[in-house]
Order: C-alpha cells, then structure tokens, then sequence
C-alpha cells in the first residue's frame, strides 16, 4: 500500500507557469484587431448597429407629439410638450449619448482602417460609410442641442472625456465635410444589391447633405443638393402612400436611406406603442389640416361634409391617422378605442386596414424599418430650399405636384407668390411627412414653435386634455444632460437650463 | 433477554447490540443478521453490575456515554435510559471511568449495584473545538475573532436556505429580501460593506468553495464565520469580505444512531401597502390628482356613478390584488440520518426532503439534499475520507416571473400595478379583461392569468465530492491533500403562454396584451469547480512552550457556461418542448474560466495557554488579473493574553477566562468581471441589412490594463471574559477595516464614445466599529435558561476618491461619505402659500402651493442638481439582536430577535409613490395630502408622479426609515420522558412549534422591512411568516 502513497504528491509537483494564464474566448482584443477585411467590415456594421440607439431611428417618431401633430399622455414627451423639462429628462440624455455611441464607433473605424490590408475600393467605400453614418450622429448635437464637444479621433478617455463644447458652427463644418467626402467620386454606390441593400448611398450622402442645409437655412445650396439626388434618378415616388410603409414594400425605389429592423433580433415597439400605449395620438388639429379632395382646406373645401368629415379627404389622412368607424385590423374602429385623442396613429403600424393581425402586438416585436430619408421629402426639400432662394419658378411647382399627386391631390395652383407658395409647401410637408418624426424640427427651424407650441390641446370631441408651453427663449435648444456635465464639468449649460 | 430483542423490530434490536459488532457494520439488515449469529457466542456470566448515568444537574440521563471498568478492556454503553449493564467476572468494588461528549470524564468507584453515576457539563466556552482556515483549534487559544453557530441553534427552525441561520451571529448583518421558494438567500455581511462591489463572504463547505444556499441545512454540524484579518487571512484574495466555513455532519465512534426530523406548517406574507381598493374612491382620488396638474378628469362623473350603483361584481369590481395573488401557504420538511462509526471507521448518511409551496400563488419548490461522511483509519499511518453534498432544487413560477422580469417586475409589478376597477375572472369563470382602459394600463396583463397559464420550472442541481488523504511522516509532521469538484447544472424551461381575456362588460375576447409572446426558452447553465489542496502540520511541544505550523499550496479551476434556446410557433398552449415550435429560434451561449494558485502557511505559538502567538500568510494568483498584476501576499498577525491563567488571577477564581487579544493582516478582494483588465472589441454589435444579420463589433467599454487587488488592512482588539463557573460571558471587539484600491466601474462622459467606463482602483473605504456580546446562562435541577444579547455598530466611510466623486441614480460615493448615500435635494417642507414659493429661490415653472420646499444649497436662486446632499444612509449603523431560552423538565422556550437601527431605504416604485405611470395609489394620499383646507398635512399635493416630478425628484422627503426589530424564532418544544420513551426503545422524542417572523416594529410600511435597501422598487417576493410543528426522534 504504501508505495502508492506518492501519487498524493502528484499534484505538487511545480505547477506550469502559465496556469493562471487565461485568454478571452468571446472578444477580440484591440491589440489583435484591424488585421482583416472581415473585421473592418464588423467594425462598420458595428457603427450601423449605433443606428438603434440613436434619436432619429424609429424612436423618433414621437416627436411629433412635441408638436400640433400629435399627443403623448405621459412620460418625457408629455413633460417637453408643457415645458416642464429640465437638463435630467430622461430623453436629452438618450439622445446626447446616443449620437456619441455611433461617433465613437465611426471614429475607431476611420482611425485603425488605414492599416487593414484591403481591397481599396472597398476601404474607400467603408470610410464613406464611416463619414456619413458620423455625420448622421452629429445631427441632432449640432441641430438640438446647439453644439457639443466635436471629437473625431478614436476613442480615448483620458484626453476626451474633459473637452468643452464646440460652437455649433463647427459642427456644422465638421457634418458637411463628412458628407462631401462620402458623396464626392464614386467611393458610394448609387444603389447596392442582395444583402448590401441598405447601407448608405451616395444617394443617402446627398440625401442627408440636403437636409442638413435645408435646416441651416443654406437655400442656394439645399436646392443644389437635392437636384444632385434628382438627377441620380436613382428614386421614384412609390405609388401608394399607405403601402410605402408595409413591411412587403421595404426598400422600395422611394426610400433613400432606412433604419433596418428585423425580428426578433432587431426590434423596435411601434406597433404597440402607436395602436395601443398612445405613444403618439393624433390631434385633431392635424386632422383637420388634410385637405379635401378639391385641394382645398376643410373651411373651404365644397367637397368637405362636417357630418361625414372623413369622406372625401386628401388619401394620406387615413393613410396616416385612425379615425372613429373606419376599418382597421380588419374591424371597425369604435369611438373609445383610441381614449387618449380619439384618434390612432395608423402609420408606422404593421397593420393592415382590412386583415385582423395573428396575434397581440407586444413590446419589442415590431421590424418595420424606419425611413428616415425618402424621395418625397427630397422633392419637398427641394421645393422649399429653391422657392426661398429664388422665388416661384416651374420646378417648384413641379417637385410639389409630383408628391400631390402620388397622393390623388390635384396641383397647386400656378402663379402662386412666393409668401403663398411658401405656405403651400409648408403645409404639404406637414400632410405629407406626419407621423414621421420631422415636423418638430421643421416648426423649430422656420421659428413657429413658440406659436403653434403653447396653449392648449383638444381631444376628438373638443375637450380640453393638456396644456402646453413652449418657451421661446429656451426650448428652441435643448438641454446639456445634468450627467454629462455631471460627469464633464467642461460642459457649459444651454440658456435657460439648470444644471 | 435474547429472546427479548428479537421479537423487536428491526430497528430497535439493531440498536440494541453489542458495540463490538455494531462498529463492523454499516447496513442495518446487516446488524439484524449479525445479532443472531452473535448471541450463540456470549460469555459465561459470573456477575452483573447494573447501573445509570445522569447529568449532574438536571439529573437527565445520558445517553451513549462510554463505561469501562479500569485497566481492562470491558466495557459498556449507555442505553436510551441512560442504563448500562456490564458483565464480568471482577468481584465490587471497582472503579469506572466514564466518558462523554461535552461532560468531564469522571472515574467512579463503584461499591453496589445499580450505581448512578452524575456527570458534570463541561463549560463550553473553555473546551469548544472550532474549525478554522484548514484546521481546527481550541476556541481558548484563539487569537482572532471568530463566530460560531451550532447545531443547537439551528435545531428545528423552518431555515429554508442555510444563509438564514446566521440570522443573530454577533457582527453579521444577514438580509433576507425574497422569500421565494427555492430563491430566498440571504444577503450576508460580515462587519460592513467593504467594497464597491460584490460584498459576500467567501463560504467554504468542508474546506471548498460552494453556495451556502446549496447545503441542507440539517447537514450543517456547524458554521464558522472569520470575522477579522488574523482568521482570515489564510484565504488571502478572496477574504476580505470575511470567511464563512461550514462543516457536515459526521459519524461519531461508538455511537450509532439514527435520527429523524419533521416539521409541517403554513406561511403567510408579512406587509402589504394600504392600498386603495375601492373603485370610487380610487377614480375620485386620480381625478383630484389630474386636476391639480391642469389636467382633465380621467374617470368621468357617469362612470363614477355608475360603478357607484353597479350590482354586478364581475363588471363593477372592488378588487384587492393581494388578496388574490397570495394566500396560505403549505410547508413541510423532513430529515432521516444514519450515522456511527467503530474504531476505525466512522459515516454518516442523511436525506432531506423540503416542500414548500409559495405565498404567491403558483409558486413553489422543493428541494433533494443528501449528505454523506466516510472516514477511515486504513492503517496507524493513513487516514482517508470522503463526502457527498448533494442537493437538487426544483422551483416553480409564472412564466411571467414571480418578481422581477418582464420591466414591470414579474407578477409582483403587476400585482403592485393592479386597480380595484380590474378583476381576475369574468361571469363565465373565463380570465378577464378590464373594460375601462387608462393611461399606463391600456392592457390589462391579468396576473392571475398569467400565473395559471403557463411556467418557469427550474431545476438545479448541485454537488460537492471531495476526497482526502491524511499521512502521518516522520517527525510529527502530517501530510494532508485534498480534492474536491464542485458540479452544478440547472435548467430553466419558460412556457410562455397564449391567453385570451373576456371583457365582462361586452363578452369580447380578445388576447392578452403586452406579455412575452407565446414560445418556449430553455436555458441551461453548468459550473464545474475543481479545487485541490495539500498541507503539511507540524505539531511540537518543548516543555511548556506548544508550537504549530502548517503550509499548503493550493490551486483552483473555476469554469461555468450557459446556453440558451427560444422557439415561437406552437399550435397552442399544450406543447412545451422547443422541438415544438416552428418560428423565430433564437440561440445565445457562454462559457467562463477562471483559476487561482496559492501557497499559504500558519505559525501558532503559545507558553502554557498563557501567551498566545499566531502568523498567516497567504500569497495569491489569479487569472483575473494581467501579468504582473497578478500575485498579491496578504500576511496576518495576532496575540493573545489569558490572564486567567496568570497565577495572581487564577488563585482568585474570578474568572474562568479572560482574554485579550489583538490582530493585525491584510485580506484582499478579486471579485471583478473576468477580463476587466483587456481592452476588448465586443462582438454581438450586430446589424441587418434587407433582412439579413450580419455581425457587428465594436468597442464598448474602457479597460485599465493596471487593476489589481482590492486590499482590505483589519485590526482588532478584543477581549474575552466568563464569570461566575461560566455562568456569564462578555466578548467585546473594536475592529477597523480599512480597503484601499477598491475596484469600480466608474462612468466616464459620454462624449467618449459612449463607452461603459473601466474598472479601476479608484480609492479607500473603512468600515470601524465594535462588537459586544453577553450572554448568562444556568441551570438548576429540572429548570434552566439563558439569555444572550450582541450588538454591531459600524461606521462606513469612504476615505479617499482622489477628489472624485461618482453617481449613481439617487446615490453618491464620495468622500467622507458613506458607500452609497442616498443623495437628493433636501425637502424644508411644503409651501402654503404662492408668496411663500415667489419669496423662495426658484424651483420650477410650475410650482404652487403645496408643492414640496427645497433648500438652495448653494444660496444661487435657483434649486437644482448643485443643490443636492446626502439625505440618508443604506448601511444599518447598528444591527443587534437577542436570543434566549428556558427549560422545565422536558420544556424548551427559546425566541430570537433581530433588529437594525439607523438605515433608510428610498423607494420610487408602483404605490410607493402615487398613480405611479397609471398604477394606484395608497389610501394616506386621500387623506393626508395638502389642500388648502389641510395645510398641515403630511405629504404634499395630491398629483401622479409622472405627470408632476417636481415633488417627486430624489429629495430628503422621500427618504424612509427602514429599521425594524423583528422576532424572528420564537419555538417551543417538548422532550418526552426518557423512562417512557425507553419503553418504546427510543432515544428521544421531542415535538415543537416553531413561529418565524410573527412579531416586526418597524414604521417601514410598503412590503416586509427586511428588503434590499438600495433597490427603490417593491418586487421583491416578499418574506413570509411561518408557523410549524413537529418532532424529532432519535434511535440510539
């Protein structure tokens, strides 16, 4: 027996050296990355993932209820809407870390990507993407909060996390740059196939370019930039309103660029929250906005009946709004079935006027992909940024019938002044983009809010259910989240705001 | 009288045996067998001495104890009466010695027959053994401060998870927050919050690391808590939040018994909120809430009305949710042991069986555990052994989640969310739908539906086998190796159910909305821990100077993985496996690995158990750490003086000990995510494009390649003393614990990336205090009681943040601080007037009378973040407790009390606040809230706290008292007469009732007191109160 004792003593003997060394079986580590295509490619794909976080993804159509458009009951918006915000609103806080989410990521990829050995057509096309994403993030930093530190470099904690706040002039600079260089040569494809569909065009580039100029009130060069999209000739009017957006019609020729979804990994919760949570309920003051089938507005409509007030109406009302006694999901609406305004939001919804849906929507299931640049938007841009830079003139005129009268509206009337057909364009853009989360920085841009953002809201059958404030001196910028200037004391606070 | 014993049972007969052939067997059909061969071969009988062995007191008899005419071998044991008979051939007189466990041996002379023979008790203070970091020593010469908890203290309370029984050790603080079957640990403390991180003690079963709440507790012979440095130290890195050792039941040689335990009972919850239950009344108070926001009524007078005159209780419900979601419910425990031992070999072998339902309906668990002890003398030299810890969970829930899940909080949200105008079925016995839709309940997630429908069944099993090897070298050295693996493997299985909801008003169906869609998810985790050790001790005394040294080296293997699968597409609600689905899978998996080499020794000195000396150290490494970072030395240092054996004291008879002891060591702390220190690229950052995922990565959080061990520097100094022949003991401690290098993850600007921030060493934290205990005891004949009391008062503070301060949602750490502040605005009270809101600095647009005052801090004009303070604290500074006990004859009464004192808790969730996000509300809100007609009520304006914050941001208004004194045992217990008892060829029966719970003082009035005190929602499963009776009975 006790010869067998010294196999106790196995297990003394010198243990290897490297028995505490462990590597990680599930990351990468910065030191081994950046050494293949495939990684850069994830990189990229990692900076569009940002997308989900960020405030102008699916989200972003509530801010419609910051406006006549619509009406959130509670939460964050429903604060905004009354003026009772402050710097620690949950909401400034998602969207000032939400753009810095997909800056990071666009800045590690364009700073490593040099030394990934590449196709270089491709590596171009990746940095393009790169800048394009980055200048999409720094939108809202730049367009809602009024400036914010501009950082293009990798990540790097230690000499970032202190750095104050450019002026929003900077970056702008910075926003139009990224832009230029992803839409200049041919680094972006006008339109990919198969499973790059969805990845950002020069289209997209210009797309956003124009925009971006639309909302610095750049006129000459918005309208020159949306003719560069025009005559790419790349997009068309899709013929339906209502099914642009059903999940079949995804990716049809009118969308620019999209925020993808797809379930159930990627998912967003419109379709509970607009038919069921009333994240976003129609006002009446949007409804009665539709003009009647003449073209005209309801009070001069002759074909507007107020008894039957949603017969002969322009088609993207119930393309867009769910009224009382209409079909939807396959039954007919009743009058308590949207209690918060008396009327539902049908756009942005999965469903289908006339088919009942298999199964209760529940949060975190719906994948219908965001559009966030489209054709008619381009068209209207183009219409707005042309008649304000130099009148009336027959493009005009052009750019708006073409979205009228995808929508069976009749043409506007020639000879209109610039003043009249700045209204008509105005009022189109509404009709036509509600529900898609851009009139409220349309109504702060052209400076209405504080006209059409204070007072009180009505429900369907005219009484009163909120009162809202909109400060002009303040709530034209939003505030520097109280944590980041909590954790950056750099950060100067907005006019107005506490800390 | 062998005729005799075999008309008996098996059992009896079996007990009754001979030692000799009792020590060569195990199985009891084996003992039956043997007995009969056995009687053919008695000796012949020449004389007879009969006798009894009592305690010298309470004149008991003991049973088991050992007598032994001196200088032979002959020899007897007591029976279950305490009698004995010896057979010999000697003529009387003659002298016994006699033994037994816990009494002092005593040699008798003997002269007639029968003899009673009256043992004396040992002290126990004096002559306690207890185990300590790879070893035992004798509690007198210890020189550290080290807790105890026995067997006696464990003894037939309804302990569902072994956690509990640390309930009342003096310097652990132990906080049940659930009570869900099968998931109510207790979070335990030892001497404050030391880190930033993970706070629970390191928890070695028989010497491995292992879950405490994995281990039946009738197994526990007893727990061992390492409270300071110089006990702990041995376990070096993972030590400094204290160590917890536990030891397993074994055989004893000699004694074969068997024991077994039942207890039957029922639970019910302890606290609920005062929840408004009347529909009216709730629609009228939401109403009056909306229209002090500007806001139009909800409810309008119609409806008011109508369910003011409505008959027809389906359609026109009062309901009172906790009514319906908790009930009575049935518990019931058993346990079987077999245990004994011969010379050479000694088991021990045990079943238990718990079944408990929950108080939440469709819950509930049950739980397996076995236990079994060899151990053997193979040969003068060698020593093996081997245990088997086993023990199987199975609990089951809603698929919902009983609590937390699910944002709202499982079942317990919806249960906390629910309002009177909501009920659970409609006419037809069919699941309802409300028909009145609000804003925050635009579906009504019926939570009896979703507990009946569907589930979460989880099983768990876990084991612990361990081996060991004993070797006596030369020298005086022994030679001890250890190995062990510690296997667990559970499986979670989620049937998520479909369910309609009928409207009671209209009789439409439609599904229910916003719940988990129908599907199945299985998950499935395992966790194999490998660990082995070896030491080497040397033991040697010259004269009166002893000496002790140990060394070991150790090395560790933690690994653990998951995976888990979801399927959507079932024809109904039927089928639960995964195969069954058809739609939408979805599949995640991970595994871990981590591992520690150590090497650790042990120096014990003392001159005449007068001066007392003792060193450890322990050098440590651990993979969580980088190269270079990775190995830390923790070394302790301890003295003790026993001035009672000083001749000067001694001779006195003052005292039967009287300690002074000090201690000084470092204790370290790697309790980190692994791989905190890589600058890692994540992958999983995952896109679509047109409907295809393609894999994303992307940076995601920052790493400090320099992080390293979390150290924790502990002195103490206590001092021991018993009185009056151990009547009265005292031990007091003073001990400061001071961390330094605490690891956090701290937050940086978002502007970066918006990257998680890195885990860092980022400053120091102490933890100071005392520790008293005192206790009395005596016994007299027949009647005997004891009283003990402790008391903990901690300081946390944290020391030093390099000038940082960080935050959390409604907490601070920073300096001079302690560890999680509540920090908030601090309320001055309620404003009674508009002059009185424009005379003070500005607040918000909106603010009125009967809005809540806030302090301007910083005397700016203005109340904001910079305005903030610490307004409360969520360290108890004092936990104590009381415990005590006493006997008639066969009476046994003993209570337990536990309290805290000092400590808030800050609650923002459903009914904490009002109409919380559509939620109801509590009934002081329409009784106490200001109006201009009640100025002086308690709490402000009757609002929603969504739709008006400003009352409701993190202020000192908010903070709430969360001490409470809890009776937390109360039992009583009553041991039936030997002289009858023996009859039957029992040992012992003894039957109880037990109440746990039953008695708490407390102002916290939410849910039970005893709650995690950072957490601000209520979704706890809440703790129950247990009322149980049962009996023990043990066969010798």
């Amino acid at each position: 027996m006790k010869k067998y004792l010294y196999l106790f003593l196995l297990p003394l003997l010198p243990a290897c050296n490297n028995f505490l060394d462990v590597t990680p079986t599930d990351r990468f580590t910065q030191e081994t990355y950046w050494t293949t295509k495939e990684q850069a490619e994830a990189a990229l794909n990692g900076t569009y993932a940002a997308l989900y976080y960020n405030v102008y993804a699916a989200g972003s159509v509530y801010t419609d209820a910051l406006t006549p458009n619509s009406y959130q009951y509670n939460g964050d918006y429903n604060l905004i809407s009354r003026g009772l915000h402050n710097a620690a609103t949950g909401y400034f806080n998602e969207a000032w870390n939400g753009s810095y989410r997909g800056i990071g990521r666009a800045n590690n990829l364009l700073a490593n990507i040099a030394k990934v050995p590449m196709d270089a057509a491709l590596k171009d096309r990746f940095i393009a993407e790169a800048k394009f994403l980055r200048a999409l993030f720094y939108l809202p930093l730049w367009n809602n909060f009024g400036g914010a530190p501009l950082i293009t470099a990798a990540t790097d904690f230690e000499n970032q996390g202190s750095l104050p706040r450019n002026k929003p002039e900077e970056l702008l600079a910075q926003i139009l740059k990224d832009l230029d260089e992803a839409a200049a040569g041919t680094a972006l494809p006008v339109s990919y196939s198969g499973t790059d569909k969805g990845r950002a065009t020069r289209g997209a580039a210009l797309a956003l370019k124009m925009r971006v100029l639309l909302y610095a009130s750049r006129w000459e060069e918005a309208a020159a930039t949306a003719r560069q999209v025009m005559d790419l000739k790349a997009y068309t009017l899709f013929p339906n309103y209502r099914a642009l957006f059903f999940l079949e019609n995804e990716g049809n020729a009118e969308v620019i660029f999209d925020v993808q979804y797809r379930f159930p990994e990627f998912t967003h919760s419109l379709d509970i929250s607009l038919d069921q949570q009333l994240g976003s309920a129609p006002l009446p003051d949007l409804l009665n906005d539709y003009y009647g089938t003449d073209g005209k507005p309801i009070s001069e409509s002759v074909v507007y009946n107020p008894q039957r007030p949603y017969e002969n109406r322009d088609s993207r009302l119930q393309a867009t709004v769910i009224v009382p006694g209409s079909q939807f999901k396959g039954a007919t609406v009743t009058p308590i079935q949207y209690p918060s305004t008396g009327l539902g939001m049908k756009k942005y919804t999965i469903f289908k006027d006339n088919e009942k849906p298999v199964a209760a929507p529940t949060s975190n299931t719906s994948e219908l992909n965001f559009i966030l640049l489209r054709y008619a938007d381009v068209l209207l841009s183009y219409a707005e940024a042309k008649n304000e830079a130099s009148g009336p003139e027959q493009s005009v005129f052009d750019a708006i019938n073409a979205v009228r009268g995808r929508a069976g509206m009749p043409s506007l009337a020639s000879g209109l002044s610039r003043e009249q057909l700045r209204a008509e364009i105005r009022h189109e853009r509404r009709i036509e983009l509600a529900g898609e989360g851009l009139y409220y920085h349309d109504l702060r841009r052209w400076r209405k809010a504080d006209q059409l953002l204070n007072g009180e809201i009505r429900n369907l059958a005219g009484n009163r259910i909120d009162t809202r404030q909109f400060n002009a001196t303040r709530d034209y910028l939003w505030p520097i989240p109280s944590i980041a200037i909590q954790n950056n004391p750099a950060l100067t606070q907005n006019p107005g705001y506490n800390k | 009288m062998h005729i005799q014993q075999e008309n008996r049972g098996v059992f009896i007969s079996a007990t009754r045996l001979p030692g000799k052939i009792r020590r060569t067997c195990i199985l009891l059909f084996s003992l039956l067998l043997a007995s009969r061969l056995h009687g053919q071969n008695q000796p012949v009988i020449h004389a007879n001495l009969q006798g009894q062995v009592v305690d010298m007191k309470t004149k008991e008899p003991l049973i088991g104890a050992t007598v032994r005419i001196k200088g032979t071998t002959n020899g007897a044991t007591t029976d279950v009466s305490g009698k004995f008979t010896l057979v010999t051939g000697q003529k009387l007189p003659f002298v016994l010695e006699v033994n037994y466990v816990g009494y002092e041996p005593a040699e008798v002379q003997v002269a007639a027959s029968p003899a009673v023979i009256a043992l004396r008790e040992l002290n126990h203070n004096l002559n306690d053994v207890v185990v300590v970091g790879y070893g035992t020593q004798k509690k007198v010469n210890l020189t550290g401060s080290i807790a105890t908890v026995d067997q006696k203290t464990l003894a037939n309370r309804p302990i569902t998870n072994a956690s509990q029984a640390l309930q009342n050790v003096p310097g652990v603080f132990t906080n049940q927050t659930k009570g869900r079957p099968g998931a109510d640990g207790a979070a335990i403390r030892i001497r404050g919050s030391g880190t930033l991180n993970n706070n629970n003690p390191l928890v070695l079963v028989d010497g491995i690391e292992y879950p405490l709440g994995d281990i039946n507790p009738n197994d526990i012979e007893s727990i061992t808590v390492l409270k300071d440095a110089a006990s702990a130290a041995i376990y070096g890195n993972r030590a400094a939040n204290g160590v917890i050792l536990v030891k397993t039941k074994g055989g004893k040689k000699g004694v074969f018994s068997l024991d077994y335990s039942f207890y039957a009972g029922s639970q019910r919850a302890t606290q609920f909120p005062d929840a408004v239950t009347n529909t009216v009344d709730y629609m009228e108070g939401k109403n009056r809430a909306l229209a002090n926001e500007g806001k139009p009524a909800e409810s309008s007078l119609a409806l008011i009305e109508e369910f003011r005159n409505g008959t027809d209780p389906f359609i026109y419900p009062n309901t009172d949710w906790f009514k319906l979601m908790f009930r009575s419910a049935a518990i019931q425990e058993h346990n079987l042991r077999v245990s004994g031992g011969s010379e050479k070999t000694t088991f021990s072998v045990s079943l238990g069986y718990l079944d408990q339902d929950g108080i939440m309906i469709e819950t509930s668990g049950k739980r397996y555990a076995l236990n079994a002890n060899v151990n053997a003398d193979l040969t003068k030299k060698l020593r093996i052994g081997a245990g088997i810890t086993g023990n199987f969970w199975y609990s089951k829930e809603s698929a919902y989640s009983a609590d937390d899940g699910n944002g709202e909080g499982g079942l317990m949200g919806l249960t906390y969310r629910g309002l009177p105008f909501q009920t659970p079925y409609a006419q037809d016995g069919s699941y309802a739908d409300q028909w009145i839709r609000v804003p925050g309940h635009n579906f009504f997630r019926n939570p009896v539906a979703l507990s009946r429908e569907g589930f979460n069944k989880k099983d768990q099993f876990r084991t612990l086998a361990n081996l060991f090897g004993e070797y006596q070298l030369p020298f005086n050295i022994r030679y001890k190796t250890t190995l062990a693996a510690n296997l667990m493997y559970g499986i979670n299985k989620y049937n998520y159910p479909a369910i309609n909801l009928k409207n009671p008003k209209t009789g439409v169906v439609t599904p229910i909305g916003n719940t988990p869609a129908r599907g199945v998810r299985q998950a499935s985790e395992n966790a194999i821990n490998l660990t082995n050790f070896h030491t080497l001790t040397w033991e040697q005394r010259f004269g009166q100077h002893a000496l002790n040294a140990l060394a070991g080296f150790s090395m560790e293997r933690f690994s653990d993985a998951d995976f888990s699968a979801y399927n959507q597409g079932y024809l109904g609600n039927d089928l639960e496996e995964l195969n069954a689905g058809s739609s939408s899978p979805q599949v995640s998996g991970r595994s871990g690995l981590s591992k520690l080499q150590s090497y650790f020794g042990r120096l014990n000195y003392n001159y005449r158990e007068r001066y007392l000396l003792e060193a450890n150290f322990r050098y440590d490494g651990s993979s969580r750490f980088a190269r270079g970072r990775r190995w830390g030395f923790f070394p302790s240092f301890s003295a003790g003086w026993r001035l009672s054996e000083e001749t000067f004291l001694k001779e006195t008879g003052i005292f039967d000990n009287l300690k002074l002891r000090a201690s000084y060591g470092r204790l370290g702390n790697q309790n980190l995510p692994l791989f905190s220190y890589v600058d890692a690229i994540s992958l999983g950052q995952n896109y679509n494009f047109n409907g295809s995922v393609v894999s994303g990565a992307a940076i995601t959080q920052v790493a400090d390649p320099n992080i390293t061990w979390e150290t924790t520097d502990m002195t103490d100094i206590g001092l021991e003393a018993a009185f009056f022949k151990g009547r009265f003991h005292v031990e007091f401690d003073w001990f400061n614990k001071e961390t330094t290098n605490i690891l956090r993850q701290i937050s940086i600007p978002a502007q970066v990336g918006n990257l998680a921030g890195p885990v860092r060493n980022i400053g120091a934290v102490s933890n100071r205090g005392y520790e008293v205990t005192a206790g009395w005891k005596d016994a007299f004949t027949n009647f005997r009681y004891n009283i003990e009391a402790n008391l903990t008062q901690v300081t946390n503070r944290v020391t030093n943040l390099n000038g940082q301060r960080y935050f959390g949602s409604n907490t601070v750490i920073q300096e001079g601080s302690a560890i999680d502040s509540f920090f908030g605005l601090e309320a001055e009270g309620i404003f009674q007037s508009a002059a009185e809101v424009a005379a003070h600095a500005f607040q918000n647009s909106g603010t009125q009378a009967g809005d809540l005052k806030y302090r301007d801090v910083d005397g700016n004009g203005v109340v904001d973040n910079n305005d903030r303070v610490v307004v409360g604290n969520s360290i108890p500074r004092f936990v104590y407790g009381f415990s005590g006990g006493i006997g008639w004859k066969g009476f046994d009464f003993s209570f337990i009390f536990q309290g805290l004192q000092d400590v808030d808790t800050y609650l923002t969730g459903n009914l904490a606040q009002p109409f919380k996000n559509g939620a109801g509300v509590t009934r002081e809100w329409l009784t106490d809230s200001w109006t201009p007609q009640q100025p002086s009520a308690r709490l402000p304006r009757l609002t929603t706290s969504n739709g008006y914050p400003q009352n409701f941001q993190t202020s000192g208004f908010w903070v709430r008292d969360a001490s409470y004194l809890r009776l937390k045992n109360v039992q009583l217990a009553y041991t039936f007469p030997q002289q009858w008892t023996a009859k039957a060829g029992i040992a012992q029966i003894k039957v109880f009732v037990n109440a746990q719970n039953y008695l708490t003082i407390t102002n916290f009035e939410f849910s039970d007191p005893e709650r995690n005190l950072t957490r601000a929602d209520l979704v706890e499963y809440p703790n129950a109160k247990t009322l149980t009776a049962g009996l023990n009975l043990s066969l010798k």
